[in-house]
C-alpha cells in the first residue's frame, strides 16, 4: 500500500507557484547568499553609510575576525539585484525569493528570519506602468481572481520614485475581497543603484519590488502568526 | 507625527478641507495616515512622514505646505515666507571647534520676561499632540519646534556665567572620559551622567569650558528656566545629522529634537525659529528682545537640477507637457527656470527641503502630485521565456519525491544556541550562532512532533528540510544548501528500526535524480550537501508543470493537549471502514477532531476494525471523566447500529 503523502511547507508551495507565474512572463528565478557583504546589502543599494537600518539594532553582523570583509545576514533580497546587474548587465528580468534576517523583537508579525520576494526588470523604456501591469498579472494569478493594484508615495533608498503598493481582490468570497491591502514596496530603480551595477541610467530604466512571502501567506492561507512558519510543527504543516 | 487639524488650518487657511479629506489627500499624494483621533477636544491626524521628508515635514508648517502644494494654493500664513527681521547682539559669543559638526549657531537674548503657566490654547495644542506643558518659556520652545521643525533650547541668562558682560558659548567634541550631566528622561528623577567617548558634540559654557548639554540630543540642568527667571537666552542651531544620530543611538536617546537633527532639517531654519519664538514669548511671557547672535559658518544651498521632460515621462509612463510638469514643480515651492535646451527645466528645491537633489527626485514630485492613480498598467509579455533555475527545479523535484514517500517539509531556524560561527550581535543568547547543519534542528523536530502523532493521525514522524547552512573556512564564511531527512517511529527517540524507512527515502531521492548521494547519517537523520549534488546534475530545459497547490485555510493549533481513545468493533463483512467512521462522527461529537483506522482483520465471517479517536478542545484541557462520558455515548451508538464492541 503506498504511503499517505506528506505535506509541503506552505512557504515553498507559494515560492513554487510564484516561480511558475513569473517564469511565464520571462522572469528568471535568481538567488544570492544569505551571508551577504555590507557592500551588496547596503552600499550598492544607495543606503547611506550612516543609515539607521545598518544599526546593530536592525541587522545581524558577523564578527570581523570570521570574515574577509564586513558581512551581515542579509536584511532583504535586494542585494541580488546589485549582484545580478553587475554579472549580467541590462536588460534583465529576475525574481529573487529568499530567506532574510532582521534583528528585531519577535512577535506574531515579526520573526528574526522570514522570506521575501524581490523582483527586478531593467530594459529600455521601462516605466511605472510596466510595474503596475506585472503586479496585477501576478496577483490575479496568485489569488485566482481579478485583482487591481494602486500606488501611494513612499521612500526606499534604492528606488526613486518610490511607491507603496496596495492590492484589491475584485471578486470572490474570500475575506480579502473588496478591500485594499498594503502588500509591498516598489519603485523605479535609483540611478545610483543602476550605476553601481554597471548599467547606464541614460540608456536603461527599471522597476524593482519587494514583498514578504510570509505576508502573502497571511492573505492566501490565513497564517497570521509568522512564527508558525518556522516552528517545525507538523500540526501546522500537515494542514496544507 | 501627530498633527493638530486646527494648527494646520492656521497656516493653510479656511479653505482647508475637513479632516477626512485631508486624510485622503495626504494618503494619495504624500503620506500614509495612521489614524485620526480627537484628543483634548482637538482633531489630530497621525501622519506617517516618510524618511526623505523628515527634514521639512516633521512640523505643522511642513505638512500645511504639503497640503497647499497638493491643493495648488498659497498658504494663508507662512512663517517661512519672509526673511526674519532680527537685530544683532554682541553680548553673546560662540566658539565653534568644528564648523562641519555645527555649521550654524544662533542665540537670542530676551530680558524682563515672566515665567508662568502657559495660556490654555498653548497647553491644549501641545497636549493634543502628546506633549506635556512645563511653563510658558519651555512650552514656547516646543511649540516652535512642532510649528516649523527647528529645535530650540532656552537658558536662564542670569544663571549662565558672564565674562565682561558677555555670555560665551562653545561647541566642541567631548573628551574621552569627560562626564556630562543631562536631564533625566522618562520616569527617572535623577539626572543622567554620561561619560564621553570623544564622538559626542557638546554645548559648553566657554568661559569655564564646562559642558552644559549634548548638542542636539539632550540638555542639562545648567541654567535651567525656572519660575523666577527674568532673562533668557534661546539657542537655535544646526548640528550634523550623523554626529547627532551616533550620540543619540549610543545613549539610547530618541527625542523629537534629535530626530529632527538626524533628518537634516534645513540650515536656513534657525533665524526663522528665533523670530517665531521671540514673537511668541513676547505674547505669553512679555519681555524685550535684545538681539541675536548668528554664526553661519557653512552655508548649504539646494543644488540646481536639470529636469528633462523626456525623463519625467519615461519613468512615469505618462505623456505630460512641459507646462504641466513646470506647473507641478512650481507648486512645490521650487524655483524653476527654462533652460536654453528645449524641454528642460532647471529646478532648485525650496530651502526647507533637503531631499530634492537629483532629477529623479523631481520626477517623483511630478508623479505623486499629478497622481499615481494615473499610471496606466501595461500587460506583461507572455511570449518571453525565462531561464530555468537548476536549483529550484531539482529542489522541487526532491520535494515531490519525498512527499510521495510520506515525508512532510519543515523550515526551521537558521540560528543555533551553539555552533561554529557566532554572530557579533544576536538578539538572544539562545540564538547567537548560525547553523552549520540542518540535522540538529531536525532531531528536535522529530522529538517534538512525536507527542502529536495521534492528533496528526500518523504512526511515525517523517520530515525533511532544504535550507542554507554556513561553513567556517580559511577565507571566511561560506554557505551551501543542505538537504536533511529524518524518521522517528517511537516516542522515546531513535531506534535502529528507523534506519529502514529512512533508507527507503534516501534511495528514492538518489534514484529520482539518477545520481549517488553522499549522506551523513546519525540516529535517524540523514544530511547531504545539496549544492554539491545539484552542481553535477544536467541543466533542465524547462520546468515541470506545477502540481495542484493547497487551498487550505489554516486553523491555529489548540494549545491544549489532545486525548486519544481506541475502539475496536466487529462488523459484518462488506461493511466499509468509511461507513463506520461516518456513523461514529455524530456520537463522538465536536470535540473529536479525528478518527483513523489503525487495524483491520477478518475472522469467522466478520470484520474487525480498530479506530483511534482523538479529542481536543480549543478552550481547555479535557478531563478523563469528560471523555469517558463521550465514549459511553459512542459505545451505545455502536450497539444501536448492530455492531459489537470488542
Amino acid at each position: 500500500m503506498p504511503p499517505t503523502p506528506g505535506h509541503q511547507h506552505p512557504l515553498t508551495q507559494m515560492i513554487d507557484e510564484i516561480n511558475h507565474i513569473f517564469s511565464a512572463i520571462g522572469f528568471t528565478f535568481a538567488e544570492g547568499p544569505e551571508a551577504e557583504t555590507e557592500h551588496y546589502n547596503f552600499d550598492q543599494l544607495n543606503v547611506p553609510k550612516d543609515h539607521p537600518s545598518r544599526d546593530m539594532q536592525d541587522t545581524f553582523w558577523f564578527k570581523d575576525a570570521d570574515v574577509s570583509e564586513p558581512t551581515v545576514l542579509r536584511t532583504h533580497t535586494s542585494p541580488v539585484q546589485a549582484r545580478w546587474m553587475e554579472a549580467h548587465g541590462a536588460p534583465c528580468k529576475i525574481i529573487v525569493p529568499g530567506k532574510v534576517f532582521r534583528n528585531e523583537t519577535t512577535d506574531a508579525t515579526h520573526e528574526a528570519q522570514f522570506y521575501q520576494l524581490e523582483g527586478l526588470h531593467v530594459d529600455k523604456g521601462i516605466h511605472l506602468g510596466h510595474l503596475k501591469g506585472t503586479l496585477e498579472y501576478f496577483f490575479s494569478h496568485f489569488f485566482s481572481g481579478k485583482t487591481e493594484v494602486r500606488f501611494r508615495p513612499s521612500f526606499f533608498p534604492f528606488v526613486e520614485p518610490g511607491v507603496e503598493v496596495d492590492m484589491r481582490l475584485l471578486a470572490g468570497d474570500s475575506k480579502l475581497a473588496g478591500k485594499w491591502i498594503e502588500v509591498m514596496g516598489a519603485g523605479m530603480v535609483h540611478p545610483h543603484v543602476l550605476q553601481a551595477g554597471g548599467v547606464d541610467p541614460e540608456e536603461f530604466s527599471g522597476y524593482a519590488f519587494g514583498m514578504g512571502i510570509d505576508r502573502l501567506g497571511v492573505m492566501k492561507y490565513g497564517v497570521e502568526d509568522v512564527r508558525d512558519n518556522y516552528s517545525g510543527d507538523l500540526r501546522f504543516v500537515n494542514q496544507f | 507625527m501627530k498633527v493638530n487639524y486646527n494648527w494646520l488650518k492656521e497656516y493653510v487657511g479656511d479653505v482647508l478641507p475637513d479632516a477626512a479629506e485631508v486624510d485622503r489627500l495626504l494618503t494619495e499624494h504624500a503620506f500614509e495616515i495612521d489614524g485620526v483621533e480627537t484628543v483634548e477636544g482637538e482633531i489630530v491626524l497621525d501622519v506617517d512622514v516618510l524618511p526623505n521628508r523628515s527634514s521639512d515635514c516633521l512640523c505643522h508648517r511642513g505638512v500645511a505646505r504639503e497640503l497647499a502644494t497638493i491643493l495648488d494654493i498659497e498658504l494663508a500664513h507662512d512663517p517661512l515666507r519672509a526673511q526674519p527681521a532680527l537685530t544683532e547682539t554682541d553680548k553673546i559669543t560662540v566658539n565653534i571647534a568644528d564648523t562641519n559638526a555645527c555649521p550654524r549657531f544662533t542665540a537670542s537674548l530676551m530680558t524682563g520676561i515672566a515665567v508662568k503657566a502657559s495660556p490654555d490654547w498653548l497647553k491644549t495644542r501641545l497636549a493634543s499632540i502628546g506633549q506635556r506643558s512645563i511653563n510658558n518659556v519651555v512650552d514656547a520652545t516646543n511649540y516652535v519646534m512642532y510649528a516649523i521643525g527647528q529645535p530650540l533650547h532656552a537658558y536662564d541668562a542670569d544663571l549662565f556665567p558672564q565674562v565682561d558682560g558677555t555670555w560665551q558659548f562653545g561647541v566642541r567634541y567631548g573628551v574621552a572620559g569627560e562626564v556630562v550631566e543631562i536631564l533625566p528622561e522618562g520616569k527617572n528623577t535623577e539626572p543622567r551622567q554620561v561619560t564621553c567617548v570623544g564622538t559626542e558634540l557638546l554645548i559648553v559654557d566657554d568661559s569655564s569650558n564646562t559642558p552644559i548639554g549634548l548638542a542636539g540630543v539632550k540638555g542639562g540642568q545648567f541654567a535651567g528656566v525656572h519660575a523666577g527667571t527674568k532673562n533668557i537666552i534661546i539657542e537655535a542651531a544646526h548640528f550634523h545629522p550623523t554626529v547627532t544620530r551616533k550620540t543619540a543611538r549610543r545613549l539610547g536617546i530618541v527625542i523629537d529634537a534629535s530626530k529632527r537633527f538626524e533628518n537634516e532639517c534645513s540650515r536656513e531654519l534657525p533665524p526663522y525659529a528665533q523670530f517665531e519664538i521671540i514673537k511668541l514669548i513676547k505674547q505669553i511671557a512679555g519681555g524685550e528682545y535684545q538681539g541675536t547672535l548668528d554664526v553661519y559658518a557653512q552655508e548649504k544651498n539646494n543644488p540646481p537640477v536639470d529636469v528633462r521632460l523626456s525623463k519625467v515621462n519615461a519613468l512615469l509612463g505618462l505623456e505630460l507637457s512641459l507646462e504641466q510638469v513646470r506647473d507641478i514643480i512650481v507648486r512645490t515651492g521650487a524655483a524653476v527656470s527654462d533652460r536654453a535646451a528645449a524641454d528642460v527645466l532647471t529646478c532648485i528645491g525650496p530651502f526647507e527641503r533637503t531631499d530634492l537633489l537629483i532629477e529623479e527626485d523631481f520626477v517623483e514630485e511630478v508623479g505623486r502630485l499629478y497622481g499615481l492613480s494615473n499610471i496606466f498598467a501595461v500587460t506583461p509579455d507572455t511570449s518571453a521565456v525565462a531561464t530555468v533555475s537548476t536549483k529550484q527545479f531539482y529542489s522541487e523535484h526532491i520535494r515531490q519525491t519525498l512527499l510521495a514517500a510520506g515525508f512532510s517539509e519543515v523550515i526551521t531556524s537558521s540560528f543555533q544556541k551553539k555552533d561554529h560561527i557566532q554572530l557579533r550581535n544576536a538578539l538572544a543568547s539562545d540564538k547567537s550562532y548560525v547553523r552549520s547543519s540542518l540535522a540538529q534542528n531536525l532531531h528536535q523536530v522529530l522529538d517534538a512532533n512525536f507527542s502529536h502523532t495521534d492528533l496528526l493521525g500518523i504512526r511515525s514522524v517523517q520530515v525533511f528540510e532544504i535550507g542554507t547552512v554556513f561553513d567556517k573556512t580559511a577565507d571566511g564564511v561560506s554557505e551551501h544548501i543542505s538537504l536533511a531527512i529524518g524518521v522517528c517511529q517511537k516516542g522515546n527517540g531513535y531506534t535502529p528500526k528507523d534506519n529502514a524507512p529512512l533508507q527507503v527515502a534516501l534511495d528514492a531521492v538518489a534514484t529520482s535524480l539518477n545520481t549517488p548521494i553522499d549522506w551523513s547519517i546519525t540516529q535517524g537523520v540523514a544530511e547531504a550537501d545539496l549544492s554539491a549534488v545539484i552542481a553535477v546534475l544536467p541543466e533542465p530545459a524547462s520546468y515541470t508543470a506545477m502540481v495542484e497547490r493547497t487551498t487550505a485555510t489554516y486553523t491555529p493549533v489548540s494549545p491544549y493537549p489532545s486525548v486519544a481513545r481506541d475502539i475496536a468493533l466487529w462488523v459484518s463483512v462488506g461493511t466499509s471502514s468509511d461507513e463506520v467512521i461516518k456513523a461514529l462522527r455524530a456520537p463522538a461529537g465536536d470535540l473529536c477532531v479525528r478518527i483513523d483506522l489503525f487495524d483491520t482483520f477478518e475472522k469467522n465471517g466478520q470484520t474487525s476494525f480498530a479506530f483511534r479517536l482523538v479529542f481536543q478542545s480549543q478552550e481547555k484541557t479535557l478531563t478523563d471523566p469528560e471523555i469517558d462520558a463521550v465514549m459511553t455515548v459512542v459505545n451505545a451508538a455502536v450497539v444501536e447500529l448492530g455492531w459489537v464492541v470488542r
